[in-house]
Parts: C-alpha cells; sequence; structure tokens
C-alpha cells in the first residue's frame, strides 16, 4: 500500500504538469484558436465565420482562419 | 542507459521518436518507458490518443492484476501526459488534442481515487462548473476544470448554455460548496449576475461560494454582481478555489 507522502507527490507532479499546459494554452491561444485542432478542424459547438465544409461526411469543419490575424472576431 | 528498442510498445517508440526533440528529454523519457512493463506502455499510449475508454479499462486491469498504483501512476498516467505535455509544448498537438488527453488521464485517476482515499488522501472539495446561459465558449472553463481536477478537486462540469435553474439543481444535489460559472461573450455576462439572484431567490447563496471567469470579465464586474472571486485563468481559477475553500496548503 503506497503512503500518503508517496501519492501527494504524484498528485503534485500532475498538477504541475496540468499547469505548464495551461500557462501553454493561455500563450498559445493569442494566436491560434483554441478551438482548432491538429488537423486544422473546428471543434466549436458555436459558429464561426472561418468555419468551411468538412473534408468528408461526418467529419468536423475545416478551420480557414490563418493564425496571422485575431481569430475572435469571427466567432459568432 | 536505456535505448529506444528497449521499449516494447511500437506507439510509445514512434510518439518518442518522432516527437521529442531535446537529447535530455528524450533519453529520460526513453528510460522511463523502457523500464515500463507493457500494461503500462499500453495506459501511455491509450492516453497519448485521448481514448479514455480504453484508458478506464487498461487502469482497471492493471489494479486488478495486482499492479501498485504508484506503477500505474509512475509509468502509465504520469509518464503518457508527460509525452503529451513535450507534443504540445512543441505544437504537434493543440488544446482540444491535450483536452481529450486528460479526459483520458481523469478516466484512469477515477480507478486510483479510492487508494487516495485509502491512503488518507482526500480531494480539496468539490465545485460545480459551467458555462452561463446563452453561452457556448467553453475552452476556459474546460482548461480551468483539467486544472481543478488536476490540483485535486472533484468538480461537476454543466458543459455550455447552463440556466440558473441548473446551476442550483446541481449545487443542491452534490452540496458542492463552490460554484464556478464562466462567459466569453459580454452579451452573456449579465447571466452571471442572474444565476447569482436565482441563488439569493433560492435562499442558497449563504450556502456557495461563487467564482466569476470569462475574456471579458473584470473584478469590478464580479464585484459589482456579487460574486466571491474572480479569475483571470485557469490558474488563477484553481488558487481562487483553494481560497475560498479556506485551503492553504495541500499536504
Amino acid at each position: 500500500m503506497p503512503t500518503k507522502e508517496e501519492l501527494q507527490q504524484r498528485l503534485d507532479q500532475i498538477s504541475e504538469l496540468f499547469a505548464s499546459l495551461v500557462t501553454h494554452a493561455d500563450h498559445q491561444s493569442l494566436y491560434r484558436c483554441p478551438y482548432k485542432n491538429r488537423l486544422d478542424q473546428c471543434t466549436a459547438q458555436f459558429g464561426c465565420r472561418n468555419k468551411r465544409k468538412p473534408r468528408a461526411h461526418g467529419e468536423l469543419p475545416i478551420c480557414a482562419g490563418d493564425d496571422k490575424l485575431d481569430y475572435r472576431p469571427a466567432w459568432e | 542507459m536505456a535505448e529506444i528498442a528497449d521499449i516494447t510498445h511500437e506507439f510509445i517508440r514512434q510518439e518518442i521518436e518522432e516527437f521529442i526533440e531535446r537529447p535530455e528529454e528524450r533519453q529520460r523519457t526513453i528510460n522511463t518507458f523502457a523500464k515500463a512493463r507493457p500494461e503500462m506502455q499500453a495506459i501511455a499510449a491509450a492516453l497519448i490518443e485521448g481514448e479514455n475508454d480504453i484508458v478506464d479499462q487498461l487502469t482497471r486491469q492493471a489494479l486488478d492484476s495486482g499492479i501498485e498504483a504508484l506503477e500505474v501512476m509512475d509509468y502509465g498516467l504520469i509518464a503518457g501526459m508527460g509525452i503529451v505535455g513535450i507534443k504540445f509544448r512543441q505544437n504537434f498537438i493543440f488544446v482540444p488534442e491535450v483536452l481529450a488527453c486528460a479526459r483520458a488521464m481523469k478516466a484512469g485517476m477515477a480507478h486510483i481515487e479510492p487508494i487516495l482515499s485509502a491512503a488518507g488522501v482526500e480531494p480539496i472539495g468539490t465545485v460545480i462548473m459551467g458555462t452561463v446561459k446563452g453561452d457556448l465558449h467553453d475552452i476556459g472553463k474546460n482548461l480551468c476544470i483539467m486544472m481543478l481536477r488536476g490540483s485535486g478537486f472533484v468538480v461537476h462540469d454543466l458543459g455550455v448554455d447552463t440556466s440558473p435553474d441548473k446551476f442550483i439543481e446541481a449545487v443542491e444535489e452534490t452540496k458542492a460548496p463552490l460554484l464556478g460559472m464562466s462567459a466569453l461573450l459580454t452579451t452573456t455576462m449579465p447571466n452571471m449576475g442572474k444565476t447569482i439572484e436565482a441563488f439569493i431567490d433560492a435562499d442558497l447563496r449563504d450556502e456557495v461560494k461563487i467564482m466569476v471567469g470569462g475574456a471579458p470579465v473584470t473584478q469590478d464586474f464580479a464585484d459589482d454582481m456579487g460574486a466571491d472571486g474572480y479569475g483571470k485563468d485557469a490558474l488563477a481559477c484553481v488558487a481562487l478555489a483553494k481560497n475560498l475553500l479556506g485551503v492553504v496548503a495541500r499536504s
């Protein structure tokens, strides 16, 4: 049975890992829409003028944002 | 020193070769996975793919077969999340993928929770989280939830477009002492105030601390509508949640 201290140490490690993830997410979202996935698809549940027809039936819409301009005014 | 060929899981080998560029980080990751048994490598691989059902199943199986919780965390869940962090930092994956991996991590951690509890590690507290009525923007809320869970809170996620009644119901059901609301639109921000008023009308305002956040929200706005606190981002949200629950340090 692991001790409280051993388990706590792992939880602290997870917390640190997640803290670095959210810090990077904040930084990255200054130039890239956070709803845009690695396949340049839009995962947002709301309308956005940058959304384009999916590549194939059943897929997510394509994001046409170019990551150069502020993407937020396109959100509806 | 371990070599990449010492890792049995092909997907993990590929992930390391393709995405981990810094030599020290690469060697550290190889050393970790070379020591990990195949079951742990499979958990890490499923987590990296964001497959929460598979992480759930494999973690359960591993613990049932007698593998220690510490080993599952060190060589499965945390090791997998380590690769996710590197891929994210290097912009190989983005926020939606990270959130999927975090959900997979949560699925695995659900099986560790009874072990934590038995060892005397209790959750810091329970939080209800939701995006207010009329608002469908949920990334900020989801990052807060990821961070809260990662910091030891139990979170009930009400999703987007959450009516005041739904918030009230959730607080009554779970007896959560803390509620977080987010809004991204200036048009939906007033619904935070309306939700707080609904808690007053239901005679529940004293039962729950309310924190708010979202791009257009400010400390002044939070104060004006009667919230107990405002968090500007996910890290601030966790600090605020701890503060509101009177948590000084977790030990």
